[in-house]
C-alpha cells in the first residue's frame, strides 16, 4: 500500500508555491490571443446597436461582401440549445448570429473578416443593419406585466421559469410574533476576467479536425457543442485551453463567436482570430447577478427565526446558454436561501424573467451572493428592530455541529462544521464590542462607523443527482484522471478540468505527491485540451480540487499498486514486503527507483515478472463522492466601514474572514481565492453595476463607466480558518472557488446600515454608492420629517 | 505607413507601420512580444504597461509612431534587471498572481515603485497601484510583494 510523502511536505497540507508562475513572471505565458498563423483572418463583429428590432436588411460593403458573413450565409450552422428538464421551462435558442430579430444591444449580427483587426472592424463599421425597432423589455419586474411586449412571440408571456415551494406558516404562527419583510435589488453586471473572451480555429488536414484554441474553463463542453451546433462528429473537434486570463464563469459556456470561428476556418479554410475587447466584454457580457427580491423573515421575539417567506425575480436576458441554461440560477436561489440556518418552515417562488439584455450567465457563487445578501441583511434588519446583536440571531438560528449530517428545508445535505463557531471566532476578529463603544463615543456626525457580517454554507462539488435534479442537458458523472510514469521516472498527470488561476497544476501535482511521494517538480499536470486528457464537463461549481483530486489519488494508488508488483520482482521478495513511499519502492531488500521501474516497463520489458498488470504503468481512474450531494464550505465574513453622510461615500476599514473548507491541499491558495472572491464582492457590493437607459441602451461600456476594485477599494484582509473535512470526500477536501464571493455584499450591506441605524436609513440596492447611500439617508430624514409633523 | 525607428529590449528596430496602429499592438503583432497583455484598450487597466526611456507608460493608448526615436522596455526585456528580478521572486512567493494575466503589467507597475519610491508604505502602494487592476488576487499577494521588495532594497 502507499502512504506516499516523507516527512518534507509538499503533500495536502503544503504551501507549496506554485508551479505556474514562472512562464508568467517572464512574460512567456501562452494565451489564446497570443497565437498567430500565416495568412488568418481576424474576426471583428457588427452588433446589435438596439435592444429589441426585426433585422430588416443587412448592407455589406460594396467589393467585401465575401468577407461579410450573416445568418443568412451560414444556413448549417444550428443555434445554440440549451433545454432543460425543468417544469414547465423555456428556453429560448441562441443563435450565433441573429436570425431575424435582435433581442439585446452587443448582439452578434454578423462578423467580418479581414487580415488585421482594425481592418475587420472598417468592414463591420461599413456593414449597415436596418433595424425595425421594437419596444424593449429591460426591467425584469416590468417583464411581468401583462401587456408588456413579447421577446419571444411564441412564448405568450416573458416567463422562463417558476419554481415554487409552500409550506404551512401557521404551524409557527403562536411563537414566531416578530415579523420583518424587507425588498432588495442585486445589480447586473458584468464578470470581467481581465482576460476577455478569446478564440483562435484552424482546420487540420491531417488529423481532419477543427482545431479551437480558446479561453475557457471547460473545453470538453465547448468540444460538444461546437460539434452538435457546427454538424461535426466529436471525434473531428479538438479544443484546447491555452494560459487562460481568469474565467469566473463567463468562461464555462459555448459562445456565439466559438461557434462562428469554426464554422467559418471550416469553410474558409484560412485560421482565424477573434480576441474580445474590454468595451464587448462590458456590453454583451454585462451577463451576471441581477435579482429582486421581498423577503420576510418569521421570528420569536429573541430573534430565533422560524420561518422564511421569499418571493425572487431573477433578469435572465435574452437566451438561454449552452449548456446551463438561464433556469440555474432561479433553482439555486430556491434551494440556498435559508443557508445555514435551521428553519421550520419556507416558502419561496422563484420568477425567471426574460429581458431585452445579455444572456443571463452563472458567476462565481451563482445565485447565492444574492440569496446571502438578501437573506443575511433581513436577518440585521431583524436585529435592529428587536434590539439584538444579528450575530447572536445567526448561532441561535443555524444548524448546530451535533445535528451533522443535516437535510436542510431547501433539502441541501450538509455534512460537516460548526458553522456558529464561524460567526463567534469573527465577531471576535473584528472587535465587535469595541466598535460599540466606539460607535457610543462618536458624535454621530459626518462620518459613521458601521459593523457588519454575513455568513453562508455553499453547496460545492455536487454531482449527478444534484444536476440531474436540476434538470439541464449536461450531467456530471465520475471525474477522470490519467497518470502515467514516464521511462525515466517522471509522472504525467492529465485531468479534464481546467486551470486558470487556481493553480491546478501545482495542487494537483501536491495530491500526486500525497499518494506516491514524487517530487511535485517531476510532476507535469496536463489540463484543457480534449485531445490529451479524460472527458470531463470542466471547471466549475468549485468542484475542480474534490472531483479531479480525488481521481488523481485513485489514479496513483493504483499506479502504486502496479509498480509494486514490478518492484517485488526485481527486489525478489513478496509484494506484501514492498511499498512506495517518497517517491520509491521500498522494502526490507532495498529499494527500487521510479525510474527503474519506468525503464524496466518500456525497455527492458524481458526483465517484468509474469503477473504484471498488462495495462502498465499508466492508469486512468474515476472518481465521484459518495454520496453525491456535494460537500459543504460555510464561511462568516465581518467588516467595519466608515460611511460619510454628506457624500455617501463608504470606506471598508477592516475585513476578517473565518472559512472552512474542510482539508486545505493548499492553505496560500485558498487564502488567494478567497481574496480574490471578496474583492469580487466589493465590487459586487460598493462599485459594479451594469447600467441600463429605458430603451436597453447599456451606460457602462468602458472601465470609465464601471467601477473595478482596485488596489485602494481591496481592504488589507485578515483570515483565520477552521478545518471540517468532509465525510463524503477523498482526504475531506471541499470546494472552496467562489466562496469569497458569496457573503461580502451582505457583509458590506450590514455595516453600513448599521452605521446609519441611528439615522433610520437602509440601502437595499446594489451597488452602494454614494448616490444611494445619500438617496437613503434622505429619505430616512424625510420620513422622519413625516413624522414629526 | 509612416516609417519608426526604436529600440525595444535593446534591439534597434525599424519598421514601417499604420499610423493608426497602437504601440501594444506593434509590440505583440508585429514584434511577437506577446508577453504585454491587453486588458481594456482604453487606457484603464495597466495590462499593456512597457518602460518608454525608463517611464511606465500604457502601450495600448500611445500609437507605435509616438514610440519613434525611443527606447521601450517589454516584460521580456528585464532578464539582468536587479529591481526584476527581486520583484519576480517576491510575486512568486507571496502568491501575487493567479491566471497571470495582469502579471507583465504589474510587474512593470511594480518596478517603478519600488525604485521610485524606496520609502512607501502600504498605502502609498496601494494608491500607486490604482492603475493596474487584477481581477483574481484581491490584491493582498501583490501589495506584500511589493513591500517586500521595497524592504529588501533598503536593506
Ligand atoms: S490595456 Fe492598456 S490600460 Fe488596459
Ligand atoms: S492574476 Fe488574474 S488578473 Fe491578476
Amino acid at each position: 500500500m502507499a502512504d506516499g510523502g516523507t516527512t518534507e511536505g509538499k503533500g495536502i497540507g503544503a504551501r507549496v508555491l506554485r508551479k505556474e508562475d514562472w512562464r508568467h513572471l517572464a512574460g512567456k505565458a501562452k494565451f489564446t490571443g497570443d497565437f498567430q498563423r500565416p495568412g488568418q483572418k481576424e474576426m471583428a463583429f457588427v452588433r446589435s446597436e438596439v435592444a429589441h428590432a426585426r433585422i430588416v436588411s443587412v448592407t455589406k460593403p460594396a467589393g467585401f461582401e465575401s468577407s461579410v458573413f450573416t445568418a443568412k450565409d451560414m444556413p448549417d450552422m444550428q443555434p445554440m440549445r440549451a433545454p432543460s428538464k425543468m417544469p414547465g421551462y423555456k428556453g429560448a435558442d441562441y443563435p450565433a448570429l441573429a436570425i431575424g430579430k435582435v433581442r439585446f444591444v452587443g448582439e452578434p449580427v454578423a462578423v467580418c473578416i479581414a487580415d488585421t483587426r482594425a481592418e475587420a472592424e472598417d468592414l463591420a463599421q461599413a456593414t449597415l443593419v436596418e433595424f425595425g425597432e421594437l419596444p424593449a423589455v429591460v426591467d425584469m419586474l416590468a417583464a411581468k406585466a401583462g401587456d408588456a411586449p413579447l421577446i419571444h412571440e411564441d412564448w405568450g408571456d416573458n416567463l422562463v421559469m417558476e419554481t415554487f415551494a409552500d409550506d404551512d406558516f401557521g404551524k409557527i404562527a403562536d411563537r414566531a410574533t416578530v415579523v420583518v419583510k424587507r425588498e432588495y435589488r442585486m445589480a447586473r453586471h458584468a464578470m470581467n476576467p481581465m482576460e476577455g473572451r478569446a478564440v483562435f480555429a484552424e482546420w487540420d488536414d491531417r488529423t481532419d479536425q477543427l482545431m479551437m484554441w480558446t479561453s475557457t474553463q471547460v473545453p470538453h463542453l465547448i468540444r460538444t457543442g461546437l460539434a452538435q451546433f457546427l454538424g461535426l462528429e466529436q471525434r473531428q473537434v479538438r479544443v484546447i485551453a491555452p494560459d487562460v486570463g481568469g474565467g469566473f464563469g463567463c468562461k464555462a459556456l459555448l459562445q456565439p463567436e466559438e461557434v462562428i470561428a469554426g464554422w467559418l476556418t471550416r469553410h474558409l479554410e484560412v485560421p482565424v482570430r477573434w480576441i474580445e475587447d474590454r468595451r464587448e466584454h462590458l456590453v454583451t457580457g454585462a451577463n451576471c447577478r441581477e435579482h429582486h427580491y421581498f423577503v420576510t423573515i418569521h421570528a420569536t421575539p429573541e430573534g430565533r427565526i422560524l420561518g422564511l417567506d421569499c418571493d425572487v425575480t431573477i433578469d435572465a436576458g435574452a437566451y438561454s446558454v449552452y449548456p446551463f441554461t438561464n433556469g440555474l440560477e432561479g433553482a439555486m436561489a430556491h434551494g440556498n436561501l435559508p443557508g445555514p440556518y435551521d428553519i421550520e418552515v419556507y416558502r419561496c417562488r422563484t420568477q425567471t424573467m426574460t429581458t431585452n439584455k445579455p444572456p443571463l450567465m452563472p458567476y462565481r457563487g451563482v445565485a447565492r451572493p444574492g440569496v446571502c445578501y438578501a437573506m443575511e441583511m433581513t436577518i440585521d434588519a431583524l436585529a435592529r428592530d428587536i434590539g439584538v446583536e444579528a450575530h447572536d440571531i445567526r448561532t441561535m438560528s443555524m444548524v448546530k455541529q451535533e445535528q451533522l449530517p443535516f437535510m436542510s428545508i431547501a433539502k441541501k445535505h450538509f455534512d460537516s462544521g460548526d458553522y456558529a463557531k464561524s460567526v463567534e471566532m469573527v465577531v471576535d476578529m473584528i472587535g465587535l464590542d469595541k466598535i460599540r463603544s466606539e460607535q457610543i463615543s462618536a458624535n454621530g456626525e459626518g462620518r459613521l462607523v458601521g459593523v457588519g457580517m454575513g455568513s453562508f454554507v455553499e453547496q460545492t462539488a455536487h454531482g449527478t443527482s444534484v444536476f440531474a435534479s436540476w434538470g439541464v442537458a449536461m450531467v456530471p458523472g465520475y471525474e477522470q484522471a490519467t497518470v502515467r510514469l514516464t521511462p525515466d521516472g517522471g509522472l504525467e498527470l492529465r485531468i479534464g478540468v481546467q486551470s486558470h488561476g487556481q493553480g491546478m497544476e501545482t495542487s494537483m501535482a501536491q495530491m500526486a505527491y500525497e499518494v506516491l511521494g514524487i517530487d511535485p517538480s517531476q510532476v507535469t499536470v496536463t489540463h484543457g485540451d480534449t485531445g490529451l486528457t479524460p472527458y470531463s464537463t470542466g471547471t466549475y461549481a468549485s468542484r475542480s480540487m474534490v472531483m479531479a483530486g480525488g481521481a488523481t489519488a485513485r489514479a496513483c494508488r493504483v499506479l502504486a499498486e502496479r509498480m509494486e508488483i514490478i518492484a517485488a520482482h526485481l527486489l525478489q521478495c513478496e509484494r506484501a514486503e514492498v511499498t512506495v513511499r517518497g517517491g520509491k519502492i521500498v522494502s526490507g531488500k532495498g529499494e527500487v527507483s521510479f525510474a527503474e521501474i519506468g525503464r524496466v516497463w518500456y525497455l527492458n520489458p524481458d526483465e517484468l515478472p509474469d503477473d504484471v498488470d498488462q495495462g502498465g504503468i499508466e492508469v486512468t481512474m474515476g472518481y465521484r463522492p459518495e454520496p453525491d450531494s456535494g460537500a459543504f464550505t460555510y464561511a462568516s465574513h465581518a467588516c467595519k466601514v466608515a460611511v460619510d453622510i454628506d457624500t455617501g461615500e463608504v470606506e471598508v476599514l477592516d475585513y476578517a474572514i473565518v472559512e472552512d473548507c474542510g482539508t486545505m491541499v493548499n492553505p496560500m491558495i485558498v487564502e488567494g481565492q478567497t481574496y480574490g472572491g471578496a474583492t469580487q464582492g466589493i465590487g459586487t457590493a460598493l462599485l459594479e453595476e451594469s447600467t441600463y437607459d429605458s430603451f436597453g441602451n447599456p451606460g457602462a461600456s468602458t472601465f470609465a463607466d464601471y467601477m473595478m476594485p482596485g488596489a485602494t477599494d481591496a481592504p488589507h484582509y485578515r483570515i483565520d480558518h477552521m478545518e471540517s473535512p468532509s465525510p463524503f470526500t477523498e482526504y475531506g477536501i471541499k470546494g472552496m472557488g467562489e466562496g469569497g464571493t458569496i457573503p461580502t455584499p451582505a457583509a458590506i450591506g450590514n455595516a453600513i446600515n448599521d452605521a446609519l441605524k441611528t439615522i433610520g436609513a437602509e440601502v437595499t440596492e446594489t451597488p452602494f454608492t454614494p448616490r444611494r447611500v445619500r438617496a437613503a439617508i434622505a429619505a430616512a430624514n424625510k420620513n422622519r420629517q413625516g413624522d414629526a409633523a | 505607413m509612416t516609417e519608426l525607428t526604436l529600440k525595444i529590449n535593446g534591439e534597434d528596430v525599424t519598421a514601417d507601420v499604420e499610423t493608426r496602429l497602437s504601440l501594444a499592438d506593434f509590440i505583440r503583432d508585429h514584434r511577437r512580444l506577446t508577453g504585454t497583455h491587453l486588458g481594456c484598450e482604453h487606457g484603464v487597466c495597466g495590462a499593456c504597461t512597457v518602460l518608454m526611456n525608463g517611464e511606465p507608460v500604457r502601450s495600448c493608448i500611445t500609437f507605435a509612431v509616438v514610440a519613434d526615436g525611443t527606447e521601450i522596455t517589454t516584460i521580456e526585456g528585464f532578464e539582468d534587471d536587479d529591481p526584476m528580478t527581486l520583484l519576480r521572486q517576491a510575486f512568486h512567493e507571496n502568491h501575487a498572481l493567479q491566471c497571470g494575466y495582469c502579471t507583465p503589467g504589474m510587474l512593470v507597475a511594480a518596478r517603478d515603485i519600488v525604485t521610485r519610491l524606496p520609502d512607501a508604505d502600504e498605502d502609498r502602494v496601494r494608491l500607486e497601484l490604482a492603475g493596474n487592476l487584477c481581477r483574481c488576487t484581491g490584491y493582498v499577494g501583490i501589495v506584500n510583494a511589493i513591500l517586500s521588495v521595497i524592504e529588501k532594497r533598503r536593506l
